[in-house]
């Protein structure tokens, strides 16, 4: 009977790949590259859209719709854009699974939005997706995490820089010399891998002398990294600085290092701005973090679609993505009050 | 066998229901794209669900499939990354590996006793650790490196539209399909999950069978994680976590009950397929994300309502005739 079941498994993989190998198979970049070279000529004068008078869908994809960057950009994004009456903005939630993510995509490109701007939760695993959107003529503006692929625009937030900032700013705070913690995000995601490499390269180039003691992921959570912190604070007698991979974990190692009366030698780093962390860092709790102006990073995603929409402008007519960086601001009790109240998320 | 061709009926007429619905309010739901992007979507899902309820039938259940499913495609891209393996030894290598999952979930469900339940959520954290075990890293910093083998990537190709992973998902539908009712695997799976003391009674090695429907899934999930990076040509961590459950609900959509025994194939095809229109038709209408979730949530629980339900007075019917026949023979024997 197992014969009869392996026999049956076979015949059903023996069609699959007889069919793989007839050469028919085309793969979805395949299906895209066919389908721009039957619309080359449209290549050679790029034809927009009336962005301000005709019907206009403009979706925006984030890795997760929960977070408070990504609800800070979905702000920013609707707030310039519901100035015009007939554009419809739609987000849609990533889940932060890039199956979903290339799902989601697949749908977009099924419903003709004119332009899509995606958080890519994995820069490879989205390329082909991006790929297909742009050979349909929907430009693709990547928010803060790239797809690995040409597209119309990437608006780019701190994420190595951030990581470089917060190693230059411990390492002179501390004198060149001290003992630090990491808690890093959850294991791969490629912001926390950058900020991550950002810092040790910074640290190991300028300040050999300050010493990484440990690094536990906090999976961007702030109860886990409550949790990391005090396990931290009992392992280690001596810790001068925390390094946080985002401000909501930085806020849980506060809390943590506060229980344990510790607030006066060690310093908590975090990265995004977000207004909480700011009010930790007005309180003393949290010694700085990287702020990004996010609001301003989602209208700047929505205006580079609104000129892809109006010029015609994809990826055929580009070699490599342009990138538009946004500006790190590092905050510390200093600066606070530059961060007015508008600016805050 | 009436009664069983009459659930089927309602099970695709609810889904004809759903798509008329969705293709009603939008314009474009019916399109031919959107067809087969529809049919994409549930055949990854559908292929392990497709194991899972064998699993489902025989009383068990199996928590590791979506980190099976992460594992193995972990292990392709590292084996791909590291030592440019052919594609074909890369699929031969995914299915054992898928296989070899299985094995050890059986293994721990039958011959450790750990309940299923237990077991599986065990081994879905093992698994999960193994992604991160075997993922690519450089300078200790994990990356996730695309795949360029064409003959890997082939697999998340189409032809004519109709995409591979689809063709695949039909083909072993119906060899599940055929196991389940013509052969004595599938009896002993039925039985099994039907009352496992008297199968035991009549000769059947339940324990054995319990062990073969983990090998299959396990298999299965092989089989879906060829097709998974070869739609999307990079492996993250991630991959594949919650995919048991949405492979769960399709199962049991389609008909099988956690008490074993009931259900099969083809109701799981539609389970699997009534899942993906369900996620794309909720996605036509551009609702807050929370909405989105509710509305699935609702239908879902009213299918599996209405199951239950259909179910229940199916089985009073069922002893109803049963008593009827007893009183008939009885009446028979006094006269």
């Amino acid at each position: 009977m197992k014969k009869k079941f392996l026999a049956l498994a076979m015949m059903g993989i023996m069609a699959v790949t007889m069919m793989t190998g007839c050469g028919a198979v085309q793969t979805d970049s395949q299906v895209a590259a066919s389908a721009s070279d039957s619309t080359a000529e449209a290549v050679e004068a790029a034809a927009g859209k009336d962005f301000y008078t005709e019907d206009i869908k403009i979706a925006f994809l984030p890795n997760v719709i929960g977070d408070s960057c990504a609800a800070a950009w979905a702000d920013g994004m609707k707030a310039y854009l519901d100035t015009f009456s007939n554009v419809t903005f739609d987000v849609y939630d990533g889940e932060a699974s890039v199956d979903t993510e290339v799902q989601i995509m697949d749908e977009l490109i099924n419903q003709s939005y004119d332009a899509i701007i995606l958080q890519a939760t994995d820069a490879a695993g989205l390329a082909a997706s991006v790929d297909k959107a742009e050979a349909a003529g929907i430009p693709v503006i990547t928010c803060n995490l790239d797809a690995d692929t040409t597209h119309t625009a990437l608006v780019a937030g701190v994420d190595t820089e951030a990581g470089e900032a917060m190693a230059n700013s411990i390492g002179e705070s501390l004198g060149g010399e001290g003992k630090v913690v990491i808690i890093s995000a959850t294991p791969g995601a490629t912001k926390g891998e950058n900020i991550d490499a950002g810092f040790k390269a910074v640290l190991s180039e300028k300040y050999p002398n300050i010493e990484i003691l440990d690094e536990q992921s906090g999976e961007w959570l702030t109860e886990n990294a409550n949790t990391v912190m005090n396990d931290f604070l009992t392992k280690y007698p001596e810790i001068d600085a925390v390094m946080c991979h985002n401000d909501a974990m930085a806020e849980g190692a506060a809390e943590a290092v506060k229980a344990a009366g510790r607030l006066e030698q060690v310093q908590i780093w975090g990265c995004d701005g977000e207004s909480k962390m700011l009010d930790y860092i007005e309180e003393g709790l949290c010694t700085g973090t990287i702020y990004t102006n996010c609001q301003s990073q989602g209208a700047s995603c929505a205006q580079m679609a609104v000129f892809a929409i109006e010029s015609g402008i994809t990826a055929k007519n580009l070699t490599s993505t342009p990138v538009v960086k946004m500006a790190p601001v590092i905050v510390t009790k200093d600066n606070l009050s530059d961060i007015t109240e508008d600016m805050r998320w | 066998m009436r009664q069983e061709n009459m659930r089927r009926i309602i099970s695709v007429a609810s889904l004809f229901l759903m798509m008329m619905v969705f293709g009603l309010t939008s314009s474009s739901f019916f399109s031919m794209n959107n067809m087969m992007s529809i049919l994409r979507e549930c055949s990854i899902n559908g292929i392990i669900a497709i194991g899972v309820a064998f699993v489902i039938i025989t009383a068990g259940i199996d928590l590791s499939t979506g980190a099976i499913v992460g594992f193995t495609s972990m292990m392709c891209a590292n084996l791909l990354y590291y030592y440019q393996l052919p594609a074909t030894l890369i699929f031969v290598i995914a299915i054992a590996i898928g296989t070899f999952c299985g094995v050890l979930n059986g293994y721990v469900v039958t011959r450790l006793r750990v309940p299923a339940f237990i077991a599986t959520l065990s081994t879905q954290y093992l698994f999960r650790s193994l992604v991160f075990a075997f993922a690519i890293r450089e300078g200790g910093v994990i990356t996730n490196k695309k795949i360029t083998d064409p003959g890997v990537l082939i697999m998340g190709g189409s032809i004519d539209g109709i995409y591979l992973v689809t063709i695949a998902f039909v083909v072993l539908a119906i060899v599940g399909q055929i196991i389940l009712k013509k052969t004595k695997l599938g009896t002993y799976i039925y039985a099994t999950g039907s009352n496992q003391k008297s199968a035991e009674l009549s000769g059947i090695n339940a324990g054995k069978v319990k062990w073969i429907v983990f090998i299959i899934t396990g298999f299965l999930c092989g089989i879906a994680a060829i097709f998974e990076i070869g739609r999307i040509g990079s492996v993250t961590t991630d991959l594949g976590t919650g995919l048991e459950f949405e492979v769960i609900a399709a199962v049991v959509i389609g008909g099988c009950a956690f008490s074993g025994g009931r259900g099969d194939i083809f109701g799981t095809f539609i389970g699997a397929i009534f899942m993906a229109v369900l996620q794309n038709g909720i996605l036509k209408y551009n609702l807050p994300t929370a909405a989105q979730l509710v509305i699935k949530g609702i239908v879902i629980v009213v299918m599996i309502i209405f199951d239950s339900v259909y179910n229940n007075i199916m089985q009073k019917r069922i002893l109803q005739k049963a008593r009827e026949l007893d009183e008939a023979a009885q009446a028979e024997e006094v006269a």
